[in-house]
């Protein structure tokens, strides 16, 4: 319980609030060598956990952001081929036997490392953060999985590179694709729901402090009202901040029922759609904001 | 401080070990996907941590052993269930009839009856209900599921859902990869490939279209109008969910129920008690409206994205509000790739959509089809494929 609390500290202090759940499972991932899955609605803070983890440990964060068509050569490796081929160009004048020439083209020296080799080639185990895994498809999925069952990469013309020190793995999702089983297996998984009133307003307090105490408990007190709406897309944590920016660029200081107008200018911070837009008139705002 | 938790390495009693193995058998009773290396691991997880701090194994096991979120939804419910005294049985054994009666209990509760006494004299059919007024219409008497297992047009099925999801496979988008023949050149690794032969571009490498499957949700009306058909398109679901992965099912009546861990259940029988279970209602009255604007609500921004064609199963007969049904289906357009609905009524030669649901359908469906068996499905295959293209 006190390894939990420790590092429930250490990544406050890093800028992150994580439950006491979360944080029991980050020390697990770290016992058990495996990845860790996670899944949640946009904007509840998945990627800042990896972020808030490597500075906790101040390791290297290697970022691999996935996306539609990515590939081997641009997730693992690839080779600099113009360099290659201007090196071929130059070895023609060159008189070494062809094997020395050829070894010489395929070394180190040409290849361009990408964030999966990176992360297994480095001296201090890094963190490694594979964003928006559903977003790349189920092949590199498939690739993915051999990499973090053996922390090795085999290059065919350069042979098998195996992981110096185990990267810490986190990858996030979100659902825009099911995941493979056999992935889903293989990681620690955790959920992360919308933070609650006390945890989100523990947030805007670090990451804006220059918000008042009542103002930030009235804007904490909103986006929570805010949220229990019908909304196509529920502001998030970051949206939270963007608006309590908004708030004090403005000069508001506390939110009541009269500065409705002025409330609504700053509403493009918090709600992103047009849909969604037209149910904040100013009677809705205004009875929202007399409750906080 | 950070691997302090391995450090401290506790002796457990070779009781209590067996104790947490075992938890991984009743997860897997209870349809987590847990396999025989997850027990190993819990052990391992559990004789690091030490077990005497009930939150911290509660934590571990879940990271451990959830693998998705409906898994992570129920794990406390079952954590409790098993490590708390009382209660040892596998949750799904309780059958629907009980289950019903619990619901009834709870929605029908006029402050009047003490829950215990609720219990004990519920003897719940569909009429008594019906008598009470406050769910409208649900039906609560259990439904037969067995049908759905030994069933005689099962392979049929089985072949048509195949041949679907064949056809949907070879759907394309306007996405490229690499290939060794195809109509686009790939500038960057023909050169790539060129180093071989010393910069000189001997082998060509091209670029074709690339084949993305679309995510399927169906929404399958069960209510009584739709008795007919309801086991017909459930099996057609299941056959559906064997076929391909990203399949996410919903029966509907008064309200919407996800029924897609059921359906891919290996085990038939509990894949017969768990939908005993789900489908309380089944073949009472229907309210498609709200049942689709729940389903919005509940699961919309999870589920439904550009890539996504959604199926209703339903002949259109709604007891609720038109208004409710046309902004929910509104809402579904603008968020779906596709919505195509299903209609057994279609097949008569004098149809007219003139359910008022149907009527307030129609301007939003990308396609309606008939569908009242195997062959009619069978003739429309090709327009539904085009449809969710």
């Amino acid at each position: 319980m006190d390894d939990i609390a420790g590092l429930q500290r250490q990544l406050e202090s890093a800028g992150y609030i994580a439950d006491s759940a979360l944080a029991a499972t980050l020390l697990l991932t770290l016992d058990l060598g495996r990845p860790l899955l996670v899944e949640g609605d946009a904007g509840v803070g998945k990627t800042e956990i990896a972020k808030a983890f490597a500075t906790v440990r101040s390791a290297r964060l290697i970022r691999l952001q996935c996306y539609e068509g990515l590939d081997v050569h641009a997730a693992m490796y690839e080779w600099n081929y113009q360099r290659q081929l201007l090196a071929i160009k130059l070895l023609e004048q060159d008189d070494r036997p062809l094997a020395a020439k050829e070894q010489d083209i395929f070394s180190e020296t040409y290849l361009l490392k990408r964030p999966l080799l990176e992360a297994i080639s480095c001296e201090e185990s890094p963190v490694l953060l594979i964003d928006e895994v559903d977003r790349a498809d189920e092949a590199f999925e498939a690739y993915l999985l051999e990499l973090l069952s053996d922390f090795q990469i085999s290059i065919p013309e350069l042979g098998t590179i195996k992981a110096i020190t185990r990267p810490l793995v986190i990858i996030t999702s979100n659902g825009t694709r099911e995941l493979s089983d056999a992935l889903r297996r293989r990681c620690l998984y955790q959920f992360i729901e919308h933070p609650d009133f006390a945890k989100e307003l523990a947030i805007v307090k670090i990451k804006a402090p220059q918000a008042a105490d009542q103002l930030a408990r009235q804007v904490v007190a909103f986006v929570q009202q805010v949220r229990r709406m019908e909304l196509q897309k529920k502001p998030g944590i970051a949206e939270t901040l963007d608006w309590t920016a908004a708030l004090l660029r403005m000069g508001i200081t506390v939110i009541d029922d009269d500065g409705a107008e002025r409330i609504i200018d700053t509403l493009s911070a918090l709600i992103k759609t047009r849909e969604d837009r037209t149910g904040f008139t100013p009677d809705v705002v205004a009875r929202i904001a007399a409750t906080c | 401080m950070l691997t302090g938790a391995a450090a401290q390495r506790r002796d457990i009693g070779s009781d209590l070990l067996t104790r947490i193995a075992g938890f991984s058998g009743f997860l897997h009773a209870n349809g987590y996907g847990v396999s025989a290396s997850d027990s190993v691991d819990i052990v391992d997880t559990a004789s690091q941590t030490g077990i005497l701090n009930q939150a911290i194994l509660r934590w571990n096991l879940k990271s451990l052993l959830c693998e998705r979120y409906e898994e992570w939804q129920r794990f406390d419910t079952l954590f409790d269930a098993y490590f708390l005294p009382p209660n040892k049985n596998v949750f799904m054994q309780s059958d629907a009839a009980a289950r019903s009666q619990e619901v009834t209990a709870a929605s029908d509760d006029d402050g009047a009856l003490d829950s215990q006494t609720t219990a004990e004299h519920a003897v719940v059919d569909a009429t008594d209900v019906a008598g009470h007024g406050a769910s409208r219409e649900e039906n609560l008497s259990s439904t037969d599921f067995s049908d759905l297992n030994h069933a005689d047009q099962a392979r049929k099925v089985e072949a048509l859902m195949r041949r679907l999801a064949q056809r949907l496979k070879h759907l394309q988008l306007r996405r490229e990869v690499r290939s060794h023949r195809g109509r686009r050149l790939d500038l960057q690794s023909t050169i790539r490939q060129s180093v071989a032969t010393g910069g000189t571009p001997l082998r060509f490498a091209w670029k074709t279209r690339r084949r993305v499957r679309p995510r399927l949700v169906l929404l399958l009306d069960v209510s009584r109008s739709m008795n007919a058909w309801s086991f017909f398109y459930l099996r057609l679901a299941r056959a559906l969910c064997k076929e391909l992965k990203d399949v996410h099912c919903f029966i509907f009546h008064t309200r919407v129920t996800s029924v897609s861990e059921a359906l891919r259940d290996p085990d038939p029988w509990r894949a017969q008690e768990r939908l005993n279970v789900l489908a309380v209602g089944w073949g009472g009255g229907t309210r498609i409206g709200e049942c689709l604007q729940d389903f919005n609500r509940e699961q919309g921004a999870r589920l439904v994205h550009s890539r996504t064609g959604v199926i209703i199963v339903s002949d259109g007969y709604d007891t609720g509000d038109t208004a409710l049904l046309a902004d929910a289906l509104a809402t579904l357009r603008r968020r779906a790739r596709r919505i195509v609905w299903f209609n057994p009524l279609l097949n008569q030669p004098d149809f007219t959509p003139v359910a008022r649901g149907m009527r307030t359908a129609m301007p939003y469906l990308d396609l309606l089809a008939p569908g009242a068996d195997l062959a009619a499905i069978e003739r429309v295959l090709p327009q539904l494929i085009e449809s969710l293209a």
